[in-house]
């Protein structure tokens, strides 16, 4: 009644649904990195879209399933090999007793997941399962899975019957190379010396420092704004900010939930999940949008994963 | 609207509203806090966030309600909160960097418990970490400076100081405020039904215990 990790690879987590309405604790969001891979990881397997399921970094993981239950993988992994065998991804794929799965490194790209029919045993903290790293709070642990850990099952975990394959049409491409929309924040600075217009200018690259909170951005340096009577405020996934440097730093899942750096800039909701995808040397292409458009552009995206997915929210 | 209606910065799914006047950030929190449009709100220093859900709300409309919302600010009366007190062992195992801040200080070493336990300080956020605090110090607090190497671990329940701004640590951390002491109460407990013991807005001082008072200091079973 459980899955054990053979290899745990570089970071691998429990992740589902992100902590929501406590940021004023400074509880971060956590959960997946990149929701759309898990919400159709999740559907393939036939379990609500924000379950628990297993988030893999970069690095191949290995896993054994010790009983029989059924898994699909969604993301940015080379391979999937269920004892050795090929076999694809965004399928669900049924497992019997004592099977081992090999996730393959994820390029391009960078997260995988891993769903399974079962439920996984994850600590609940607050109104969620998901693992915050920071904290050591929920997940296995509260912290990244190691080789030999054993994830129980819930004793009554239903087996699914559902055998689905995510359409061509709604099969995000991974790549290295990215198109993010972003507004404008709070002190991207007055209209004549607008910063995310040259944010929008270069092509910038992922930093080496890059993980679940935040990712360095490397191009050409911007002005920092005159910052120095900002005070402390609020921070979100998604937020560009800009530290004295001129090297924007782009918030992450883990974010903390202040900052005191000029936020100059914000990804729209409808590509944040593009950001768990991005790993250290991917490509970025910054577009300005505006925020009444960036709300037309998540209300068609959803619409058009509702066709498949039915009721989903992203992150 | 009103002239008198702050600046609101709109994102497409977060907005932030500026609030110079601090002493209503709690109020603000407190009705915001109330509606059941915003998934978060987040109080900073001189300003509140609250995020919504933009298959629902777009951003504008977020921004109306929001300042309408807030127009009962005007009426709200001043919080006028209990003090919370946080016992704290200023013994030197737990404030490493005791004798650095009272240099700063110009006092002596063993006199910096009695400082700084008589200050009144208000929490002026939480952010960083689940639980951890901001706290400003109603004195002028001289030039105490980040340390110039930070810690790779400061341990959960330390008291850093820099300047009027003091913080308490909830979880082990790195960290590069130079510490003074260490509170045996838990910051922030998931099993708890108010997980964080300080929120913004809450006015606290500190109560200098013994080295004996914090080892024997009852812990809360862990979550």
């Amino acid at each position: 009644m459980s899955i054990t990790v053979v290899k745990a690879g570089l970071q691998t987590t429990l992740q589902g649904a992100p902590f929501s309405g406590h940021r004023h604790l400074g509880m971060p969001a956590a959960g997946a990195a990149d929701c759309l891979s898990l919400a159709l990881a999740n559907f393939l397997v036939g379990k609500p879209l924000a379950a628990i399921a297993i988030e893999i970094t970069i690095l191949d993981a290995i896993f054994e399933v010790n009983e029989p239950c059924a898994i699909a993988v969604v993301g940015a992994a080379a391979y999937v090999r269920i004892n050795g065998q090929d076999h694809p991804q965004h399928q669900t794929l049924s497992l019997k007793a004592g099977d081992k799965i090999a996730i393959g490194p994820g390029r391009p790209g960078c997260r995988t997941y891993l769903a399974i029919s079962a439920e996984m045993h994850a600590e609940r903290i607050l109104d969620g399962q998901s693992t915050c790293l920071a904290a050591g709070l929920g997940g296995f642990h509260g912290r990244a899975l190691q080789s030999d850990d054993v994830i129980a099952f819930a004793p009554e975990s239903p087996v699914t019957e559902v055998q689905r394959t995510t359409p061509d049409n709604l099969r995000p491409h991974y790549s290295d190379d990215h198109v993010l929309r972003l507004t404008r924040g709070p002190e991207t600075g007055h209209a004549d010396e607008n910063i995310v217009d040259h944010l929008c200018l270069s092509p910038y690259s992922v930093g080496a420092r890059a993980d679940r909170m935040g990712l360095a951005l490397e191009g050409p340096p911007l002005t920092a704004p005159d910052a120095s009577d900002m005070r402390s405020a609020a921070v979100f996934p998604g937020t560009i900010q800009l530290p004295p440097s001129g090297q924007p730093y782009l918030l992450g899942p883990d974010a903390q939930t202040t900052g005191g750096y000029p936020r100059i800039a914000q990804v729209i909701r409808a590509d944040r999940h593009l950001i768990g995808q991005l790993a250290a040397g991917a490509r970025i292409r910054f577009v300005q949008t505006t925020p009444d458009r960036a709300t037309e552009i998540y209300r068609e995206k959803i619409s058009l994963l509702t066709s498949w997915l039915g009721q989903i929210k992203l992150w | 609207m009103s002239d008198d209606r702050p600046e609101v910065h709109v994102c497409d799914d977060w907005i932030s509203i500026p609030l110079p006047d601090w002493h209503k950030i709690p109020a603000a929190q407190h009705i915001l806090a109330a509606s059941d449009h915003w998934t978060e709100t987040v109080p900073g220093l001189d300003s509140i966030a609250i995020q919504f859900d933009p298959a629902r709300l777009a951003p504008d409309q977020a921004a109306h309600i929001a300042l309408d919302q807030l127009s009962e600010l005007k009426r709200a009366p001043d919080t006028a909160s209990s003090t919370t007190v946080i016992p704290v062992c200023y013994d030197a195992a737990f404030g490493p960097d005791r004798d650095y801040v009272a240099e700063k200080l110009g006092i002596p070493a063993a006199a910096l418990p009695s400082w700084h336990s008589a200050q009144m300080q208000r929490v002026a956020m939480l952010g960083f970490m689940p639980g951890f605090a901001y706290l400003e110090s109603m004195e002028n607090c001289g030039n105490i400076g980040r340390l110039a190497n930070p810690r790779q671990s400061v341990a959960a329940g330390s008291i850093g100081i820099i300047g009027r701004q003091s913080c308490i640590y909830s979880f082990d951390s790195p960290g590069g405020w130079p510490i003074i002491g260490r509170t045996p109460l838990s910051l922030f407990d998931p099993a708890r039904d108010q997980p964080a013991l300080l929120s913004a807005g809450d006015k606290l001082r500190f109560e200098a215990i013994s080295k004996t008072t914090f080892d024997n200091w009852p812990r809360e079973p862990a979550a």
